[in-house]
């Protein structure tokens, strides 16, 4: 692990002596492991450790920040957004919200982000963050239009690392829609993200996941929160096109009548691995999950699907769901799922189902019986399949601007 | 339904049968490896292989993956062998047997005596380590079928014994495996001749009774190719303070065409109303359908024990075989399961189903686990699991943690699974029609179970059903 890692502390600029001391003992302790493997249950399928170890020789942390290339903006619909630059946070622009309502901010402060002592990548972000963006939105107001992130990644990231970290509080009854938007050059880089989320009674939060071109990154994204009465989380992640991804949320649902969406529509192309790992702890009467993962998986891609529900025992008339379905379209594809129920009160509905197989054949017929060519039906039912998860999003412009991507996607295959 | 309320029913086959017992002194060495062997008169060979399994052991550390988690257990400080002293030679005929032990089988309701006859089962009863009696020989003997203690099948047929022991659970397997393979004492051992059928349903029961004896059964069922057998397993074990291990090796192998269905229900002493006491259940049972269109099916009904750590499995290597498996556990009190089956798809064409329902109430906790992994070979495979868990009480758990693996575009797996409580519909209905509570949850639960109840043999049906109800006698308030 030492000899893969060419980590140089010299290029972080701390504030004091005892940060970089603090820095230096994260780093030790996470060297002590290393990158997990598949002996980790939570790594079981995704040998993170031998995925590293095979494309890379040697990684460096980064260290240039310059950036002077214009970022080309969506202008599908009006949005407010954030631009980071590797990581780092570089500019944003609110022009469409009430100035002192929504406060954003470069992150400096890493205490408190998120306490995962068992999680060696969270050792490593603790050593080597350079902060990300901190987001707020205050009391009672709601987020005329969408933020998004721009998360930008400049071509000479080759073999480098990068962590940052997020924060995300939403006050009481307050709303926002977040879209996090990867572009990146070809490079092959990691990338190693913590986020916390804090949702507060009454709010509702809306994120987007969205990689706009195929990359050579491997990333690392675990965003843990809390929700408060009455809160709603709703993640969707559409991240297709990196070679190695693994996102994984860890939701408590403290208060009553909160609820919990993650939904992921995901079409993987050559080579590439998804995983996505959830836990939703129901810690409180009447709360709701639900959670729906969609793979279409092409030749030599990987597909993981790891999710837990877990009920505590005063938690009585939790609602929850999971639901993970495979499209496999090539047989050196492979998907692998390990839906979870942990559960210790009695008056609920949980399950859970799983389906992986290949596109309804007689679905197929169907179609071409009435005069649509194979590959068309195919595709046809492709988007369908992926489609599916948009269903409820209310906001018209976002929904075809998503479903527009998809397409982008299927016609891809 | 307050689990407050909870009462246990007194085990009802809580006796213990007075009879001085041949040991082999405690501890887990090579000494008292080669004690067993010696006992047991077996070759060279069988010992080498335990000595092999030995060694192996010593560089296995035991799992702690589970979720059931249980004091330390020294291996030192267990018997290995233990064997009924009148039985050092074996009686010829069952007026031999020693008279207190037809006692104890009578009150468990073996038939073994008279009631052989009316119930048509061959009966090859354990009493700790030894074999006593095997019923029904002869009408077995005509069709060329084997159904012996495995010790005598060593010396008898060691042929057939070599070529199978150890083919599907190999002794390099996890650490209870291979423990088994180094001390088994006896168990059964079951040869269907090609395209036979056998006649009857074959069961064995067994008793663990000396204290502090872990019981080390070892089983083999060859189905040769075009036979059928059905093979039942049934359990009770006196009422003990210790907690007493078990630790058996299940093998079957499905040659071309045959059919294996093994049927157990197991009701081991599950410790008191507190948790004291009770059995350790971690049993390895293991079936290989090696020939084409072959078919193994499980079917079990856990409620006893106060630890069912077990995984009855199957390996789907020939083309167009099946693997079944129904399963019922019942957890009451301070029970723990974490029980599931495994399904490897090697074969092309497949097909597995897996029913498991799960019943938790006290303060018991019942877990599912279980892989359905289908191979890049497999093509035109098929899976469908469904695990449905019932909750009485918001003191008890239940879990759920499938793996799902699929590496094949013209294979389907479809794996389904709901935790809720007893239906209150239901029971308005039921009590309106003049069932009291208990009634009405008993009548509820054996529909919820039904579909796996239905897959028994009729013998054991109707235990099952009892003890279904038994199980849970007192669990609603």
């Amino acid at each position: 692990m030492e000899q893969l890692f060419n980590i140089d502390f010299k290029k972080i600029s701390t504030s004091s002596n005892k940060e970089e001391l603090e820095r230096k003992k994260y780093f030790d302790l996470f060297l002590k492991t290393g990158l997990p493997n598949k002996k980790n249950e939570s790594w079981k399928f995704s040998d993170l450790n031998f995925i590293i170890s095979k494309n890379f020789k040697q990684i460096a942390n980064y260290d240039n920040f310059k950036f002077d290339k214009k970022i080309e903006l969506i202008n599908d619909f009006d949005h407010n957004h954030i631009i980071l630059i590797n990581g780092v946070f570089k500019s944003c622009d609110i022009r469409f919200e009430e100035k002192e309502k929504v406060k954003i901010e470069r992150l400096n402060s890493l205490k408190g982000i998120s306490n995962q002592s068992n999680n060696n990548l969270h050792n490593l972000n603790q050593a080597l963050s350079l902060g990300g963006f901190n987001l707020e939105v205050q009391k009672d107001y709601k987020c005329k239009k969408p933020i998004i992130i721009y998360n930008y990644f400049t071509s000479n990231l080759d073999n480098k690392i990068i962590n940052n970290s997020n924060q995300i509080k939403l006050n009481q009854n307050s709303e926002l829609i977040l879209i996090e938007y990867n572009i990146g050059e070809q490079c092959k880089f990691l990338k190693n993200t913590f986020e916390k989320i804090n949702i507060n009674k009454g709010s509702e939060l809306k994120t987007f996941t969205i990689q706009k071109t195929k990359s050579n990154g491997y990333f690392y994204k675990n965003i843990s929160g809390t929700q408060d009465y009455n809160s709603s989380y709703q993640n969707f992640i559409l991240s297709s096109g990196l070679k190695f991804n693994k996102i994984e949320i860890d939701m408590d649902l403290v208060k009553e009548n909160a609820s919990c969406y993650i939904l992921a529509g995901l079409i993987l192309g050559k080579e590439e691995h998804q995983e996505i790992k959830t836990r939703v702890n129901h810690m409180a009467t009447n709360c709701k999950s639900y959670q729906k993962i969609k793979n279409v998986l092409q030749k030599d891609s990987k597909g993981v699907y790891q999710g837990k529900i877990f009920v505590k025992d005063n938690a009585q008339k939790t609602d929850a769901y999971q639901l993970s379905k495979a499209l496999i379209l090539d047989d050196r594809a492979e998907f692998n799922a390990k839906p979870e129920l942990e559960i210790y009160a009695d008056d609920v509905k949980c399950s859970h189902g799983s389906t992986s197989g290949s596109i309804d054949d007689d679905a197929i017929h169907y179609l071409m019986t009435r005069g649509i060519e194979l590959p068309i039906a195919k595709k046809l039912l492709i988007n369908g399949f992926i489609n599916e998860i948009f269903e409820k999003i209310p906001e018209e412009k976002l929904k075809i601007f998503l479903e527009k991507s998809i397409k982008e996607q299927v016609n891809g295959i | 339904m307050k689990s407050e309320e909870l009462k246990n029913q007194e085990y009802k086959y809580g006796f213990t049968t007075e009879i001085e017992n041949f040991r082999a002194p405690k501890g887990l060495t090579e000494e008292t490896i080669r004690l067993i062997s010696k006992i047991k008169k077996e070759p060279k060979w069988m010992l080498d292989w335990r000595i092999k399994a030995f060694n192996r052991l010593k560089a296995l550390k035991e799992p702690n993956w589970q979720k059931p988690k249980y004091p330390k257990i020294d291996y030192q400080n267990l018997y290995y062998y233990s064997a009924p002293k009148s039985m050092k030679d074996k009686p010829k005929s069952l007026d031999e047997v020693d008279p207190k032990l037809i006692e104890t089988y009578n009150k468990l309701g073996i038939p073994l005596n008279e009631q052989k006859r009316l119930s048509g089962v061959a009966v090859d009863a354990v009493f700790d380590s030894v074999s006593v009696a095997t019923t029904f020989k002869g009408e077995l003997d005509k069709k060329g079928i084997i159904f012996c203690p495995i010790s005598e099948a060593i010396q008898k047929h060691p042929d057939l014994v070599k070529k199978y022991l150890g083919s599907v659970i190999p002794i390099s397997d996890h650490y209870f495996a291979t423990l088994n393979s180094a001390v088994f004492t006896d168990g059964s051992f079951v040869y269907i001749p090609p395209n036979t059928r056998c006649p009857m349903e074959l069961s064995t029961y067994f008793r663990i009774n000396a204290s502090e004896t872990g019981q080390f059964e070892r089983t083999l069922i060859v189905a040769d190719k075009g036979s059928y057998v059905s093979y039942l397993e049934g359990c009770t074990a006196p009422m003990r303070d210790e907690n007493q291990l078990h630790a058996a090796n299940v093998e079957l192998v499905a040659l071309d065409d045959a059919e294996i269905k093994y049927s157990t229900v197991q009701n081991w002493y599950p410790g008191d109303k507190n948790g004291v006491g009770g059995i350790y259940n971690f049993v390895t049972k293991r079936g290989a359908c090696r020939g084409k269109n072959s078919k193994i099916s499980w079917t079990q009904v856990e409620t006893g024990s106060a630890i069912t750590w077990k995984y009855p499995s199957c390996i789907l290597q020939g083309d167009n075989s099946v693997g079944e498996f129904y399963s019922i556990a019942i957890t009451n009190n301070h029970q723990k399961a974490d029980t599931g089956t495994k399904m490897l798809h090697l074969g092309k064409n497949t097909k597995s189903k897996i029913i498991s329902k799960g019943i938790s109430a006290g303060k018991a906790d019942n877990t599912y686990r279980g892989l359905v992994d289908i191979s890049a070979n497999a093509k035109n495979s098929r899976n469908y699991t469904q695990c449905d868990s019932l909750l009485m009480g918001n003191k008890c758990g239940a879990h759920t943690i499938p793996y799902i693996k699929n590496k094949n575009s013209s294979s389907t797996v479809e794996h389904e699974a709901t935790t809720s409580k007893i239906n209150e519909d239901q029971l308005f209905y039921c009590n309106q029609r003049g069932l009291n509570q208990e009634e009405a949850v008993s009548l509820i639960v054996n529909g919820f179970c039904k579909e796996v109840l239905q897959q028994l043999p009729m013998e054991f049906a109707v235990e099952a059903q009892k003890l279904v109800s038994i199980s849970l006698e007192g669990s609603v308030g």
